[in-house]
């Protein structure tokens, strides 16, 4: 029972109802968090090698008196800014800038923060040609040597690699109405059925909610939203975030370097070992 | 000397590659095949066009003969998420068992020219050489044992990605994967990556692309994101030659374009090189 009275799996939402509030356009991004949790938040910007990703946004700010490194994917609300934030749509530069924004934080002992929102790693032509597969697959083994703590919440989409590629982490929570999956449910039905309006089937397939994550032992917790999910209330989907993401982060302060970069590697190694509790899976429509 | 280099030929020697099926003409050239010979030269074509090899013919043309022992060829696919469509997928995993396939990464150990080596091979036939538990799982064993052996580590690549199947858990693998391959770049091992036609998705967003030292097959397609689907959300007319190997290479993702006939002998001469 969360302190909102209401247990997460009491949702009566259809398995798409949740995509749509996941990538709902009035829902809460990365930077309505960040400034909700740090107001002194400071954006860093660029990868240092050619460019700055604005689908990733990245920074330091003061979280409950620590400097604290907050990486996220970007969405636009206008039009003109989801063009510029690509959809939260990350090219290679993004994975270098996370990865360099992770080395800054490890050499200053910021624990980090980072924040899953995207559809996917951009499907054009030009990340292709600047290495977007090698960026991604550098980015996480890169993320298991980062000897600081590290949090990540999946707050929207989290979509296949791309979401991967900001996902390694300590502790990973979803917020409820947030989803997380090896393909989108378009791209699924696109395989499936060579038809991609059979989104709904798919979605229903895929096993993609955060309770779906959380009985896979994929995410530690799922934290609730408020009535009618976060759009709703920023302020108080922040506040739950903010008690979530902290109390995990405590936990990690505490543990010598070491011992938290061997709980990290067997966290995503044995991160399947629920292998046989096939019960615990299925089809719930 | 003069006996040593029979000796070492022998050695280098990988085995017969097995039969595979082609198509009466050469998808490059057009010009009818001659089976044998075709067997004889690792299916490469007079006019340099690959044929796709499984697993089984990868080993073959690796190991020393008589050399490779298989590991944990009995992990088996669950069904974890009820998989139905379009067929269910326990169904489909269970008839290419049958079909003699074993999951789409085969591992072990063997020597190559005499020096021993892990030796890890994408199956496209097991559903498209996608990356599932069983497939992580082989892959990440095999490189903590080298990691901790100290034996190089080759990888054979050909994949669509990670196993839509398996749902988020195989998206895991990609992790889990890198978590293994990082130990073994820690330890020094060297790790021989070669990209075959084609290796996208997820098995190019983890290990396919982390190699010390990339080896992609002429014309080979590699990727993160397949043609079909950039065009689809991008409306972008695709140049010739987009993804292939040696656009990878005019792009910084590999380091060496190599025939198939050429690659036992580059590994053997790297293994020296690298020991």
């Amino acid at each position: 029972m969360t302190r909102h009275g209401r247990k997460p799996d009491e949702s009566t939402l259809s398995v798409w109802q949740v995509v749509e509030l996941a990538r709902h356009p009035e829902r809460p991004y990365s930077l309505d968090y960040i400034r909700r949790l740090a107001p002194d938040f400071i954006e860093l910007h660029g990868d240092r090698l050619s460019a700055d990703d604005p689908a990733l946004v990245g920074g330091v700010g003061t979280w409950h008196g620590r400097t604290t490194m907050f990486l996220g994917h970007q969405k636009g609300r206008t039009l003109k800014e989801r063009v510029e934030r690509n959809w939260g749509m990350m090219h290679p530069e993004g994975y270098r800038k996370a990865i360099r924004l992770a080395h800054h934080a490890a050499k200053f002992h910021f624990p980090i923060v980072s924040m899953i929102d995207t559809p996917g790693a951009y499907p054009g032509a030009g990340a292709e040609e600047r290495g977007i597969a090698a960026a991604i697959a550098a980015a996480i083994m890169e993320w298991f040597r980062i000897p600081v703590p590290i949090v990540a919440a999946v707050i929207g989409e989290g979509g296949s690699g791309g979401a991967l590629g900001m996902g390694v982490a300590d502790r990973v929570i979803m917020l409820e109405n947030s989803i997380y999956s090896v393909a989108s449910p378009e791209a699924a039905a696109s395989i499936v059925w060579r038809d991609n309006t059979r989104k709904v089937e798919a979605a229903e397939q895929l096993q993609l909610t955060s309770r779906d994550l959380l009985a896979m032992g994929v995410v530690e917790e799922v934290v609730p939203e408020p009535k009618g999910s976060a759009r709703i209330d920023y302020d108080v989907a922040a506040s739950a975030l903010d008690e979530s993401l902290h109390r995990h982060m405590q936990a990690l302060l505490t543990q010598p370097t070491e011992d938290l970069l061997q709980h990290r590697y067997e966290r995503f190694r044995y991160i399947d070992s629920l292998i046989h509790a096939e019960p615990q899976f299925g089809p719930k429509i | 000397m003069a006996l040593a280099k029979p000796a070492a030929e022998l050695r280098i020697a990988g085995s017969k590659l097995p039969a595979i099926p082609l198509p009466t003409n050469c998808p490059g050239c057009g010009v009818g095949l001659d089976v044998e010979s075709l067997r004889k030269h690792n299916y490469v074509c007079d006019c340099g066009h690959h044929f796709r090899l499984g697993a089984d013919a990868w080993i073959a043309l690796i190991a020393d003969r008589g050399s490779w022992k298989e590991r944990w060829g009995d992990v088996r696919s669950h069904d974890l998420l009820n998989w139905k469509v379009p067929k269910p997928y326990q169904e489909v995993v269970e008839q290419l068992l049958e079909d003699g396939l074993n999951e789409a990464v085969r591992t072990g150990t063997c020597t190559l020219a005499g020096r021993p080596i892990w030796l890890a091979a994408f199956d496209f036939r097991f559903v498209g050489g996608t990356l599932s538990i069983v497939a992580g799982e082989r892959l990440a064993r095999g490189m903590e044992q080298a990691a901790s052996s100290g034996i190089p580590y080759v990888l054979i690549s050909a994949s669509g990605g990670a196993r839509m199947q398996e749902g988020v858990l195989a998206l895991m693998q990609l992790a889990k994967v890198n978590a293994a391959l990082g130990r073994l770049h820690s330890a020094g091992v060297p790790y021989f990556s070669v990209l075959t036609d084609p290796t996208f998705g997820g098995t190019a967003a983890s290990l396919a692309l982390l190699g010390d030292i990339n080896i992609a097959e002429p014309g080979a397609a590699i990727g993160f994101t397949g043609p079909r689907v950039i065009k689809q959300a991008t409306y972008a007319d695709l140049p010739p030659g987009f993804q292939s190997a040696e656009f990878q290479l005019a792009h910084g993702q590999v380091d060496l374009v190599l025939p198939r006939t050429e690659l036992r002998h580059l590994l053997a001469h790297l293994l020296e090189m690298y020991p």
